[in-house]
């Protein structure tokens, strides 16, 4: 298989003060970037191509994040996630492009034809896969996918981030980032 | 559990002759009789607020058209809205160099994200309370319709009472024979100074009103109509726009938090003897009863044990389980029951003994060594016993060639009554035998393999 053969620790890039629980999956070639938050149980799946996770983002239990070739004759793409992003429990992603300051709520499936701007939030239970680039600031919710604009992006979670930054190392072993990457 | 999900294939005949699943039905301890929620009388306990949970008199959630002053409800979708608070640095009106930050206050819906900033209401100072209410522009002429009719129905009221008034001295005037004179002087003048009070007043009063205005024509529609994109974020939709009637907003910058509706805690009442089948505590934070009589806690409770294949005109062995909800050992008949509803589309042979349910006991589940009780069980009509429930082997033989079967049976149970025993403690409450009418749909009968 593919998959497990591209499966080496060396091509995981974890930023030093990222907190990446060691029960999640992580598979394929993948960088995590500052003060990320992965917690455990959640599977970041680089099969199709590298999946590349920016700074102040909170990934939390049972989510899905899968750079999946859904056609096999196009190049493999890179999964880019901004900035400041929520994914919350059992989320399931799968679009290339994630922008900044996003929420993602439980149990929400984002597509991998869709792309997610900036300030977007796809409401718990929302399935969302159709080809489009989503505008600002949209909010998708209820169990219609009812969509509206919100005026102002949703807040950073920088207090949520100190907490779990605290909290989480006392009860959970954490992934080193490898020592290649120290120097 | 079966009694929740498979409600409809066990179904109890109700005092007013309605099919119902036992966990819909009551049980009047005083009369004996099941009831359900069609002919039992609901009353109103009082109003109160879901989300504060605040109780409120009936006649003040009356005049606040039954909502709550102080909880509301976002305009784009139904969620309560909750109140958030943010900080605004202000500059220090004594000390132009420094600032001092001042807590204020807007509500959000934690659902769609609609804050009260979506259309621009100003944020408050204080957490509740200071919100403005919108003016709705035809209060006035409500209020005079609504004036114009309380008189309306006051003259009626009052001219009802006057024909009634009549007709009692009518009728004094043929009994009392020997005063006529002064009872006919007496009603001439009583009858005038009604019809002077009552009648001429409202006339005056009720004549006041201004009649409606016709809409004589509309606005075109605008040129562009037709040719301008419409922006589906900026429209409201029937679901908003009918939510408040009194303005019906088309642009969703219109939108405005709506007072929460208020619900009611009821009541149920037995039609017939006049006692309280269901009363809910008076606290809304409460979730206990006063009086609960579900019958689900006072009679047998009868299930299918297992899936059966009926062929038509064939014997088929049904195991039916008989749960007991009662605190001490209940004898159960099953009989025959005359089906006049036409129902029943199959034969059902019935266990002759009667046979005795144990008692429910919340701890047995708990207990390392149950006493195993003997009660002398006939194996070809028991199939099997586990605490309350006993397993009971019927015979069912289809009477159609196709379609459900549906069985019918009697069953009278021991019931305590408890109601006869209202304050001597010492003598246990007297058994008494209530029956009831049960219809169960085992199955349909199997296609025929071809
Ligand atoms: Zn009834
Ligand atoms: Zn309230
Ligand atoms: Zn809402
Ligand atoms: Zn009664």
């Amino acid at each position: 298989m593919a998959v497990s053969a591209r499966h080496d620790r060396g091509s995981i890039k974890i930023a030093p003060d990222a907190i990446v629980c060691e029960e999640c999956t992580l598979v394929g070639e993948i960088t995590i970037g500052s003060r990320t938050v992965v917690h455990p149980k959640a599977r970041i799946i680089a099969e199709a191509g590298p999946i590349v996770i920016g700074d102040f983002n909170i990934i939390e239990e049972l989510v899905t994040i899968k750079n999946r070739n859904t056609d096999s004759s196009q190049k493999a793409q890179v999964l880019i996630i901004g900035n400041n992003n929520v994914f919350e429990v059992g989320a399931d992603v799968e679009c290339l492009k994630i922008g900044d300051n996003n929420i993602v709520e439980s149990r929400a499936h984002v597509g991998s034809n869709v792309e997610l701007t900036s300030g977007c939030i796809i409401g718990a239970m929302c399935n969302v896969s159709c080809n489009e680039k989503l505008a600002e600031n949209t909010v998708i919710y209820g169990s219609n996918c009812e969509r509206r604009f919100q005026r102002d992006k949703p807040p950073a979670q920088g207090l949520q981030i100190d907490f779990l930054s605290k909290i989480l190392p006392n009860y959970h072993h954490l992934r080193k980032p490898p020592k290649s990457q120290k120097a | 559990m079966a009694t929740y999900l498979d409600v409809k294939l066990v179904k109890y005949v109700c005092s007013c002759s309605k099919r119902l699943p036992v966990c819909r039905l009551y049980l009047c301890r005083h009369c004996l009789k099941l009831r359900c929620s069609d002919c039992v009388q609901h009353e109103v306990d009082t109003p109160y607020c879901p989300n504060c949970l605040e109780n409120m008199p009936t006649s003040e959630a009356k005049l606040r058209k039954n909502r709550c002053g102080s909880c509301y409800d976002c305009p784009g979708c139904g969620h309560t809205l909750m109140t958030r608070a943010s900080n605004l640095t202000l500059p220090d009106p004594e000390d132009a160099t420094k600032t001092i930050s001042k807590k204020m206050y807007y509500m959000a819906c934690s659902f769609c994200r609609w804050t009260t900033r979506d259309v621009n209401i100003e944020d408050q100072s204080v957490a509740s309370g200071a919100w403005q209410d919108q003016e709705n522009e035809h209060a006035k002429r409500i209020n005079n319709l609504l004036e114009h009719y309380r008189k309306l129905a006051q003259k009626e009221k009052a001219e009802k009472e006057r024909k009634k008034y009549v007709k009692r001295r009518s009728h004094m005037y043929y009994t009392d024979k020997y005063g006529l004179t002064s009872v006919a002087a007496a009603r001439k003048k009583t009858l005038s100074s009604i019809s002077s009070l009552s009648v001429k007043d409202n006339e005056e009063a009720v004549s006041e009103l201004e009649p409606g205005k016709r809409v004589e024509d509309f606005a075109p529609l605008p040129d562009d109509i037709f040719t301008k994109p419409l922006e589906l974020s900026k429209m409201t939709c029937m679901e908003q726009r009918l939510s408040t009637p009194e303005f019906q907003p088309a642009n969703a910058q219109k939108m405005f938090p709506q007072h929460k509706h208020l619900l009611i805690r009821k009541s149920l009442r037995c039609k017939e003897c006049e006692h309280n089948l269901s009363k809910p505590d008076f606290n809304p934070l409460s979730i206990k009863f006063k009086i609960q009589l579900i019958a689900l806690n006072h009679i047998p409770e009868i299930r299918i044990g297992g899936p059966a294949v009926f062929v038509p005109n064939k014997e088929t062995r049904v195991v039916l389980t008989l749960n007991n909800p009662q605190t001490f050992d209940t004898i159960v008949k099953l009989l025959a029951m005359d089906d006049e509803s036409g129902l029943t589309t199959a034969k059902i042979e019935l266990p002759k003994k009667e046979m005795i349910l144990a008692k429910r006991n919340d701890l047995a589940g708990y207990d390392d060594n149950p006493v195993k009780q003997d009660f002398n069980d006939d194996p070809s009509s028991i199939a099997f016993r586990n605490l309350n429930k006993v397993g009971v082997i019927v015979k069912v033989t289809p009477e159609v060639e196709q379609g459900d079967v549906i069985v019918s049976l009697t069953m009278q149970h021991e019931y305590r009554n408890t109601t006869a025993t209202v304050g001597t403690e010492d003598t246990e409450p007297p058994v008494v035998w209530i029956e009831q009418k049960v219809f169960i749909k085992l199955g349909t009968i199997a296609e025929k393999v071809k």
